[in-house]
């Protein structure tokens, strides 16, 4: 295990390493300076404030004095937010951005496993159809026009929930619902299909053989089996929380760090750009290696170790 | 035993999250029910706090309600005493005397004339990479220092004791006093600049104020923050509200139902459809922007722009009211001329009446295809062609889109002619524009302060901001002698710069399109909002809750 997780750990420092440096070769080469009176200023102070940002160096310079900082948790100021030091802008934003995203994957995957299970234990009737056509739906409405309509809904008609910004618990359950939309439908249905395949295999009829009740089979055989490929897609469907919360942070208000990121890339701010880049590819290769470890915990025939079982 | 935990676990969290959230729901409640707090929607964050730094309106309004001047510019841009009570301006127009007020920061220190020294050396000093230090570009020795050969202490400004403060100026600038009404004019105190050193503006616990209002609640990342009643401001007794706070909602629909929820006293609409639900209510207010969309043509690479006809036959074959009443549709108005209505006058005339041309047919801002036409083949004879293609450069979004997709329409309807739409991001737009790299580009621009030659200024020969490369020596020469020999007599100023207005229009050297506006809705017991077109906008020092 310790071997395993050193092995993945190296390969985790060396994402963020080529992510690091093909990201900042590549922001070398967007149009346009992060001044915003650039015009204005004399070819003096454009130095100067370049000078400030270290700018005025040469690309591979800049390239390893940003290694250097970086590897020390030193990820520069930025140009949006004067004088405010990356790390603290992205500390300060991550807290709202991790709460929602994780909300969104327990509630939806939880959700979807339920339903999916029930679509296929109740396979061929009304309720199997009534799931897929809502794990249908929540696959094929954009988590925005979900997000538009539940504040509509439950904001602005109901007033059940706040319509829009970062408060209590209360501010978390429209955005929580709209972002959870798509991990709920991709679980529903892959719960759906796995369980049917579960259902019709032979130890299952010998459960059943055995005088194993159908809640019995269901739980101890069954769900257990249908887990494996759902933890699979749960890498994936992390990855799409983290993009999609960006346009679901700027519906409702909600100070997170993916409205931040569009921003910072809109306004050349090179320093924000970087620290971001850097920790949602930090953020993806951690789901990615838990997914990979709870894989070997529900299955214990798949040895992280890489031993034949 | 593992998938039982697992269960357990997001049973747990589910349920969890499900009560918290059933509790927390009562949290929704606005602090706008209290007669003394102004909720308000801003659509960005707040970058700074250091008056030095700040660039972007957000930063500008809340600076200025939380500071304060020498002097303030109110409604219909009119110029009020600030911390400076009254001011003197020498006959030669180069030195400006200002008498203080006794005032204090909000730690209870005395604020004096020092405090405005420091604030002004201080954006004029290039350590502190102040990116609107050019305000200061009239001010004596400014120029030197800025490139580091004086010290900033030769800079034209010193104190005259606590309550008197002189500014040289090396040239006369009859509009330096809405400069001195600008955040990086403003007073700083040495002390608290030395205590919090780089944290200084950046969090609002690490700034000390002299305006109405402190700020308080802003973390240096948040998107909300308040205004809070400053004590120790001189003129407390007279400031009617005791809150004023702001929220960040960037989307153009949530802003709306915010507001229909009673979440905001104040918010800003967006696009026709939004503005037409307000149309014939008391809440709508649509609020002049010192502000100019206008067309610039590439006169330095494409030499079919570089013919007086073509460029004319552009500019009249664009409907600019459809353009604003059915494309816009946001209250927006059409241009008279490049400076906007509103931004300045002269013995009672607004200056875009002044340099507009009323005669319909020779007006080159008004939609007449016939003429256009003419225009068109008499210039393309001239250039030896029959069609011409040209590229049409704007920002991406969704207005700039329409925009594009209207002047295309328009302009195709002159015989010969092609435009094809290129809509970049912002920051690539400026690029290919400053780069040349355009035949048509959408530009914009918003006034610095109110005066004409904050707009005029762009197109002289050598200007950066001149993208479309329009070169002309008479009008080269009215503005050089509105800012030189002219700079002290008000009227010849006047009229050296409508003239220069007049040969920019008859010349077509640009396109000017629309004047835009701010479609603000406010609940209708808000009274007494000062706003003015430019700089930071709303002013809430009279402002109340009926």
């Amino acid at each position: 295990m310790v071997k395993y997780l050193s092995k993945r750990v190296f390969y985790l420092v060396l994402t963020l390493f080529i992510v690091t440096t093909v990201t900042f070769f590549m922001m070398k080469l967007m149009p346009g300076t992060p001044l915003t009176n650039q015009e204005k200023l004399s070819p003096s102070e454009i130095h100067t404030i370049y000078q400030q940002y270290g700018l005025d160096k040469p690309v591979w310079v800049q390239y390893l004095n940003y290694l250097g900082g970086a590897i020390t948790g030193n990820f520069g100021t930025s140009f949006q937010f004067s004088d405010q030091p990356v790390s603290y802008l992205i500390f300060s934003r991550i807290g709202a951005s991790l709460q929602l995203g994780i909300q969104a994957m327990v509630i939806g995957v939880l959700a979807g496993i339920v339903v999916g299970s029930i679509g296929a234990i109740k396979r061929n009737t009304w309720v199997d159809t009534t799931t897929t056509i809502i794990s249908i739906l929540g696959v094929s409405v954009p988590s925005f026009v979900l997000a538009v309509l539940l504040q509509n809904w439950f904001g602005l008609q109901l007033r059940w929930f706040p319509i829009a910004e970062w408060g209590g618990p209360s501010y978390t359950v429209l955005p929580t619902l709209a972002l959870a939309a798509l991990p709920f439908a991709e679980t529903a249905r892959f719960m759906r299909t796995e369980m049917i395949d579960v259902l019709s295999s032979d130890y299952i009829e010998l459960a059943k053989a055995k005088g194993l009740g159908q809640t019995g089979i269901i739980y101890h055989h069954a769900l257990r089996n249908s887990l494996i490929p759902i933890i699979t897609i749960i890498g994936p469907l992390a990855v799409n929380i983290m993009t999609g919360s960006m346009v679901v942070e700027n519906i409702f208000s909600i100070p997170g760090i993916g409205e931040q990121f569009v921003k910072s890339i809109l306004t050349n701010d090179y320093p924000t750009i970087m620290g971001l880049t850097i920790m949602y590819s930090f953020m993806l290769c951690v789901v990615l290696l838990i997914t990979d470890i709870v894989y070997g915990i529900i299955d214990p025939r798949i040895r992280i170790t890489g031993k034949k079982g | 035993m593992k998938l039982k935990t697992l269960a357990k676990v997001g049973s747990v969290t589910l349920v969890t999250a499900l009560g918290l959230a059933a509790c927390g729901s009562s949290n929704s409640s606005s602090e706008s029910g209290s007669t003394k707090t102004l909720t308000w929607q801003e659509s960005a964050n707040l970058p700074t706090l250091d008056p030095s730094k700040a660039t972007d309106n957000v930063s500008m309004r809340t600076l200025n309600n939380s500071n304060e001047g020498l002097l303030m510019v109110g409604n219909d841009n009119k110029v009020q005493p600030g911390v400076a009570k009254s001011y003197s301006v020498s006959k030669d127009g180069k030195t400006y005397t200002f008498n203080l007020r006794k005032s204090k920061w909000s730690d209870g220190s005395e604020l004096t004339a020092k405090d405005f020294v420091y604030g002004i050396q201080r954006t004029a000093n290039p350590k502190t990479a102040s990116q609107y230090s050019y305000l200061l570009d009239h001010v004596k020795n400014y120029e030197a220092v800025s490139k580091k050969q004086m010290p900033v202490s030769s800079l034209g400004v010193k104190a005259e004791g606590n309550y008197k403060l002189v500014i040289t100026l090396s040239k006369p600038q009859s509009y330096f006093k809405y400069i001195v009404a600008m955040s990086p004019l403003y007073p700083q105190s040495e002390k608290a600049v030395k205590k919090y050193g780089s944290a200084y503006g950046t969090k609002s616990a690490d700034q000390v104020y002299n305006g109405p209002y402190k700020v308080t609640g802003w973390t240096g990342t948040n998107d909300s923050w308040t205004l809070t009643r400053n004590k120790d401001y001189y003129n407390n007794s007279k400031t009617k509200l005791d809150k004023v706070k702001f929220t960040v909602s960037k989307d153009a629909g949530t802003t709306l139902n915010q507001y229909q929820a009673g979440k905001f006293d104040v918010a800003t609409l967006s696009g026709k459809q939004q503005v037409n639900n307000f149309k014939n209510s008391p809440q709508l207010h649509d609020l002049k922007q010192s502000s100019m969309w206008y067309l610039e043509m590439n006169q330095k690479s494409n030499p079919v722009l570089k013919n007086e006809n073509i460029r004319k036959a552009i500019s009249l074959a664009i409907d600019r009211k459809a353009l604003t009443k059915d494309v816009l549709g946001d209250g927006s108005t059409p241009a008279k001329g490049l400076v906007p209505t509103g931004l300045a006058s002269h013995d009672g005339k607004d200056f875009a009446d002044a340099a507009e041309d009323s005669n319909e047919t020779t007006n080159d801002v008004s939609y007449n295809l016939a003429e256009a036409k003419k225009y068109w083949a008499k210039g393309l004879k001239e250039v030896g062609k029959k069609s011409v293609s040209l590229g049409l450069l704007a920002d991406d979004t969704p207005t700039a889109t329409k925009n594009t997709e209207a002047i295309q329409s328009d302009l195709t309807k002159l015989p010969g002619l092609k435009i094809t739409n290129q809509n970049l991001p912002f920051k690539t737009r400026l690029t290919n524009s400053q780069n040349g790299k355009f035949d048509l580009v959408l530009s914009g621009w918003n006034g610095d302060y109110p005066d004409p030659i904050t707009f005029l200024d762009l197109f002289t020969s050598d200007n950066a901001y001149n993208n479309g490369h329009w070169k002309n020596a008479e009008y080269d020469k009215y503005v050089s002698d509105a800012e030189g020999k002219d700079a002290n007599n008000a009227g010849k100023r006047w009229d050296d710069l409508v003239n220069a207005e007049k040969v920019l229009m008859d010349n077509a050297g640009i396109v000017p399109l629309y004047q835009p506006v701010l479609s603000q809705v406010r609940k209708d017991n808000v009274k007494g909002l000062e706003y003015s077109t430019t700089g930071p906008g709303f002013n809430f020092r009279d402002t109340y809750i009926k």
